[in-house]
């Protein structure tokens, strides 16, 4: 895993570009503190911060091909990088290293953009072409790895995280109030946006090329959700699951340090887990979070699957004051407003597993997405119907929807019918799936001064997307959590910002587009959506603790207002003060101190989801402002120096 | 009765009523009403009013707007009322 970073006929002095590139690396180096290294011409620089995992002696960045004319640098692994490399022997590519960053490079070479539809892995890189004066970046189908970029001169600037513009000179920060607004409505950013004007985040699936002072950005893939493989019965779909999430796993166990798991209690990991145990050569090493706060809990699930698996497990018990006390530097690292503070354990997570020796783990994410895992897919199913049921019938499928939910008991079914109806009929064309939870987030849109319509960016996007039309509801509704809520925060803010914080890659077998393809196939065929996950549930049954395979989903959540209205730190006065918000001139002030003092002066039950969310949004929000924006000092965190491996100055030739 | 309600929806939304934001505003249309606020908001109305809301009242749309909210609950009082000094 690295962060790389870099321009492109940008409108800087070619003298300053080595000193600059190392500054713009210094800021990622928490994402690769093995080595770095850089090389620059009169036109370009790349560099790359690495944390060494295949090849760790020879995998050194950037690379050339021999001729120098193509220079790579990459960020992330391409799991089928042996198969590839095979293929390219055969068809005549020469090779001096075993790294798969010398693969990528021959595979571009050989097939050009026709090579990325190939590629199994987590990737995102940035690939100059002296000869044809050309930058290409591109990114991975589901977008487990970051890339952004901002056009400057007649090119652009790129980087893996954006706090790296923060040493390009004369470069200024701004916030986009619009795109602010849209990422409160619908609780995270869509593909492209960043929150912050003219950075883009280049979107999953995609590649971009600059020539001639040109840029294009291209899909080289489609998210789409249609069964592409015959499943005679539910057996055979079973042993389809096992299998493809084993040889998902073993893909994923390529490398030549230790690989851990995640365990979060629920089935999602417990199954990577089992698996990654039973491809091990060794023992595994397990980390897992726990929360003082009981109600966030589930360390008895991790406790069981661990001794089960009779795994080195490392428990991290998070309190409020954690949660408080690092919310600032985890909010640097996230960059992005979030809408839960449940990244910040996983930032304190990483820590634990780095200081474990681990620089390597596996987790669940995209099970949910893949499987059906959310209430949201069922509630969509029944929402759909609702005008066709009889009054008994949505009684009965509404106590399936909710029968665990402390603030949906039997006692509100009434409340629930009169919630559906209003909700039974689509009012956001395309949008229908997300509705319920969008009319949450029109709270949060609140805290930004005339900021529009929030749902203009989200009902372009799927009004442009080709064949969004056509789909069926639950499939819109898989297309975008695949497009906001898991790219948009689950594997970046919560996932890989939060693990190479501390120099750790994640890996996530379940979004792997074998195990994809196989769940297409077999989502509501054998059952109707009900009971989530059913086949995944059952495909495992026997191999899994009982506490696990019936646990329903119990989101991964941490303390959120509470922490803060118990803890009460200091910097709540940059909410508090009137002089201070004043400082972001599109918040609204006056719903700002309404809500802050709402939250600190009730009972943690009597705050909503929805103030939650807003409140952590404009926490979030606060910070990062201050650190991009303001430039204000940035939290205290270690030193990293990533040691100079390579410096290639190509502008003396 | 109708301040109690209207406090409640002011407190609860953090949105006030008054020219620009009139008493017959639809609350879901205007993005005021999320999911786990209207549940709040039936569970305090029946508690508060001591009435109880069965599904087929509440698929009319009663629940959309304070205007419609202060209607409903004065019109179930009433009949529940004359309910009660029939029996009696």
């Amino acid at each position: 895993m690295c962060g790389i970073a870099g321009f492109f006929h940008p409108a800087l002095t070619a003298e300053g570009f080595p000193s600059t590139l190392l500054e713009m690396l210094q800021y990622i180096a928490h994402r690769g503190p093995d080595a770095s290294g850089y090389v620059v011409d009169e036109r370009c620089g790349l560099g790359s911060t690495r944390l060494s995992i295949i090849d760790i002696a020879a995998g050194l960045q950037p690379l050339s091909d021999q001729t120098e004319r193509y220079w790579l640098c990459y960020n992330g692994e391409i799991y089928n990088y042996l198969e590839l490399k095979a293929e390219l022997e055969i068809l005549g590519r020469p090779f001096i290293t075993h790294s798969d960053t010398e693969v990528l490079l021959q595979a571009w070479i050989h097939w050009g953009p026709d090579c990325l539809q190939r590629l199994n892995g987590s990737f995102a890189f940035a690939l100059y072409d002296r000869d044809e004066d050309e930058l290409v970046l591109a990114r991975d189908r589901y977008g487990k790895r970051p890339l952004f970029y901002t056009p400057h001169g007649q090119g652009l600037l790129f980087a893996s995280e954006m706090k790296a513009f923060l040493a390009v000179p004369g470069f200024v920060f701004e916030h986009d109030p619009q795109q602010l607004a849209s990422i409160a409505a619908t609780w995270t950013p869509l593909p492209e946006q960043t929150g912050f004007s003219g950075i883009h985040n280049l979107p999953m699936g995609h590649w971009l090329r600059v020539r001639a002072g040109r840029t294009e950005t291209r899909p080289y893939t489609k998210l789409d959700f249609e069964a592409q493989i015959k499943v005679a019965d539910v057996a055979e779909a079973q042993t389809l699951i096992r299998q493809s999430l084993r040889d998902s796993v073993a893909l994923r166990l390529r490398s030549d340090v230790e690989v851990g798991v995640y365990l979060s209690g629920g089935i999602d990991s417990a199954i990577i887990a089992l698996l990654a145990s039973d491809l091990s050569q060794h023992p595994l090493s397990t980390f897992s979070v726990e929360f003082a706060d009981r109600q966030y809990d589930e360390s008895a699930q991790q406790q069981e699957m661990a001794s089960l698996l009779g795994s080195r497990h490392h428990a991290l018990t998070i309190t409020h004051r954690d949660i408080v006390d690092h919310f600032p530097a985890a909010a640097w690292h996230a960059e992005i407003p979030a809408f839960r503070s449940a990244f910040v354990p996983m930032y304190l997570l990483s820590a634990q597993t780095r200081a474990a020796g681990i620089k390597v783990i596996l987790s669940g994410e995209g099970a949910d997405e893949a499987f059906l895992g959310y209430d949201l897919f069922k509630e969509v199913l029944l929402r759909r119907q609702w005008a066709a049921l009889a009054e008994d019938e949505r009684r009965t499928q509404l106590a399936r929807l909710y029968p665990h939910l402390e603030h949906y008991g039997p006692q509100d079914i009434a409340a629930l019918t009169g919630l559906y109806q209003q909700f039974s009929e689509e009012r956001l064309p395309g949008l229908f799936s997300h509705e319920l939870r969008f009319q949450n987030g029109r709270f949060a849109a609140r805290l930004i001064k005339n900021a529009g319509d929030p749902f203009q960016a989200i009902s372009a996007l799927v009004a442009t997307t080709p064949g969004y039309t056509e789909m069926t509801p639950v499939h819109q509704a898989q297309w975008l959590e695949f497009k906001t809520l898991l790219a948009g925060y689950l594997l970046s803010t919560q996932g890989e910002r939060m693990s190479l914080a501390h120099g750790v890659e994640n890996r996530c077998p379940f979004l792997d587009p074998a195990v994809i393809n196989l769940a297409n196939s077999v989502n509501l065929r054998f059952d109707d959506g009900f009971e989530e996950k059913r086949l995944l549930r059952q495909a495992f049954a026997e191999q899994l603790p009982q506490s696990i395979v019936h646990k329903r989903k119990f989101p991964y959540r941490a303390p959120d207002s509470a922490a803060f209205a118990d803890c009460r730190p200091d910097y709540l006065e940059l909410l508090l003060s009137t002089d201070e918000i004043a400082k972001i001139p599109f918040l609204d002030g006056k719903f700002v101190q309404a809500l802050t003092k709402k939250i600190m002066s009730s009972a943690p039950t009597e705050i909503s989801t929805k103030e939650n969310q807003a409140f952590i949004f404009l926490l979030c929000l606060v910070f990062q402002h201050r650190y991009f924006v303001q430039r204000a000092n940035r939290p205290t965190m270690q030193t990293i120096n990533s040691p100079l491996l390579r410096a290639i100055d190509l502008r003396r030739r | 009765m109708s301040d109690k309600i209207r406090d409640y929806i002011e407190q609860s939304f953090l949105i006030e009523f008054d020219e620009s934001f009139p008493e017959d505003t639809d609350l879901f249309k205007e993005g005021v009403m999320d999911s786990f606020g209207y549940v709040q908001m039936c569970r305090f109305l029946e508690k508060e009013f001591d009435i109880r809301f069965s599904e087929k009242e509440i698929t009319g749309n009663v629940l959309t707007s304070l205007t419609r909210i202060r209607e409903f609950v004065l019109q179930k009082k009433r009949s529940e009322n004359a309910g009660a000094d029939t029996s009696s």
